[in-house]
């Protein structure tokens, strides 16, 4: 059943994926075109993340500055009662679980690759993504769930003692990790998810996926589960000039993973809250213990 | 006291019905994952109303996070808020903290 604002477009199949209730995803086929059609749901979207319109210039200025990303094709104002965006519908796998079982090893070095070009699209170009201080950011969002969690705020107070603050600012991804990126057996086939993108110290993109929850697992491979640190740092220095070290990741590590602690306590006060029930949502507060006792590990060691 | 069953046996009746009826006739890879997802859900719930009432180091924890933010870290900290955490974990997810033996 293809329903009618869909219908106008000349869609000859349309499917909704499952996912969030703050954003749709449909796949649909027009003129013998397949598409992927982003567009708003009926719930509040998530704080700190882009508008449709936006997350649509994000990806046209990746495309342009040369990003394996899935082709823009189309923003629509106003489509059905609401805005949306239409991309190239790309194949390939992006489980997490599934592409660290057998991760083609190529991978880290591709990603490296990408990573630098996404750092290098100019600013200007998106004057809206603002830039924000990472531990005030997470500290404010931290202070919105209303429940004293003191293992993150060692992990913040850690971290801001430590990080750099003298580097220039890029345009960075915002969620640079396995399962944002479409893998296919020749490697890196497309980036996605563009919808947290904003203005920042390059490092923080470089160790998001060295944060333990996004290694789906595969512990042993500390970059996303699919390859080691090394090459993979190694070949972004050589492409950005950028002296991000191994010391520093480490720190960027442990912020990430008060990140996403926070990250899963703000999802389940969405439950909580009423603006999306989900069992999978409410269970997310209670698996940010798992991140709190990684990141007191993190600087145990350190 | 209420009537039999209890909290912890509804639970178990709801779990066992979950395991043995929905999911195997879910042939939806999302349906079989949500299933799974409020089947653990189930699990901490009962691990929590089983557990021990929680021990007097968590009631500090406003006061500790406060000063923690303020930058004046016990120097006890990190062991200290590990226990903590363990704690937590041994509800939520007693196997996660297996990694770390």
């Amino acid at each position: 059943m293809i329903p009618d604002w869909l219908a106008e477009l000349g869609a000859e199949r349309a499917q909704l994926l499952p996912g969030g209730a703050s954003k749709e995803a449909w796949a649909v086929d027009v003129d013998g075109q397949q598409l992927l059609l982003r567009r708003a749901g009926g719930s509040v979207i998530h704080q700190g993340t882009l508008t449709l319109a936006q997350e649509f210039e994000v990806l046209r200025a990746a495309h342009a500055a040369g990003v394996k990303v899935p082709r823009p094709i189309a923003y629509y104002p106003e489509l059905g009662g609401r805005e949306a965006f239409a991309m190239e519908r790309v194949q390939g796998e992006t489980i997490g679980r599934r592409i660290v079982r057998e991760p083609p090893p190529g991978l880290p070095v591709q990603m490296a690759e990408e990573l630098a070009k996404i750092h290098a699209i100019p600013r200007e170009r998106l004057p809206f993504l603002v830039e924000l201080d990472p531990v005030e950011r997470m500290r404010r969002e931290l202070d919105g769930v209303d429940e004293p969690h003191p293992a993150i705020e060692l992990g913040l107070t850690w971290a801001a003692e430590r990080l750099r603050r003298d580097r220039a600012p890029v345009v960075t991804h915002g969620d640079w990790r396995i399962g944002n990126l479409v893998v296919t057996e020749r490697g890196l086939g497309h980036v996605l998810d563009w919808e947290f993108a904003h203005v920042a110290d390059p490092a923080e993109d470089v160790a998001w996926p060295l944060v333990r929850a996004w290694r789906f697992g595969a512990d042993e491979r500390r970059l996303g589960g699919v390859g080691d640190v090394e090459p993979y740092l190694e070949r972004y220095v050589e492409l950005t000039g950028a002296d991000v070290t191994l010391d520093e990741l480490y720190v960027w590590e442990v912020l990430g993973n008060a990140k996403w602690a926070v990250g899963c306590l703000t999802q389940a006060r969405r439950h909580l809250d009423g603006l999306d029930r989900s069992v999978e949502l409410a269970v997310l507060g209670r698996i940010a213990a798992e991140m709190e006792y990684e990141l007191l590990d993190l600087i145990g060691r350190a | 006291m209420p009537d039999r069953p209890n909290a912890l046996e509804l639970l178990e009746a709801v779990r066992e019905f979950l395991a043995d009826e929905v999911l195997p006739r879910q042939s939806d890879q999302r349906m079989k994952f949500r299933t799974l997802v409020a089947l653990n859900a189930l699990g901490i719930a009962s691990r929590e109303l089983s557990a021990e009432p929680r021990n007097s180091l968590l009631e500090g924890d406003a006061e500790l996070a406060r000063r923690i933010r303020a930058g004046d870290v016990p120097e006890d900290a990190v062991p200290r808020l590990k226990e903590h955490v363990a704690a937590k974990l041994r509800i939520s997810n007693p196997a996660y903290l297996e990694k770390y033996e």
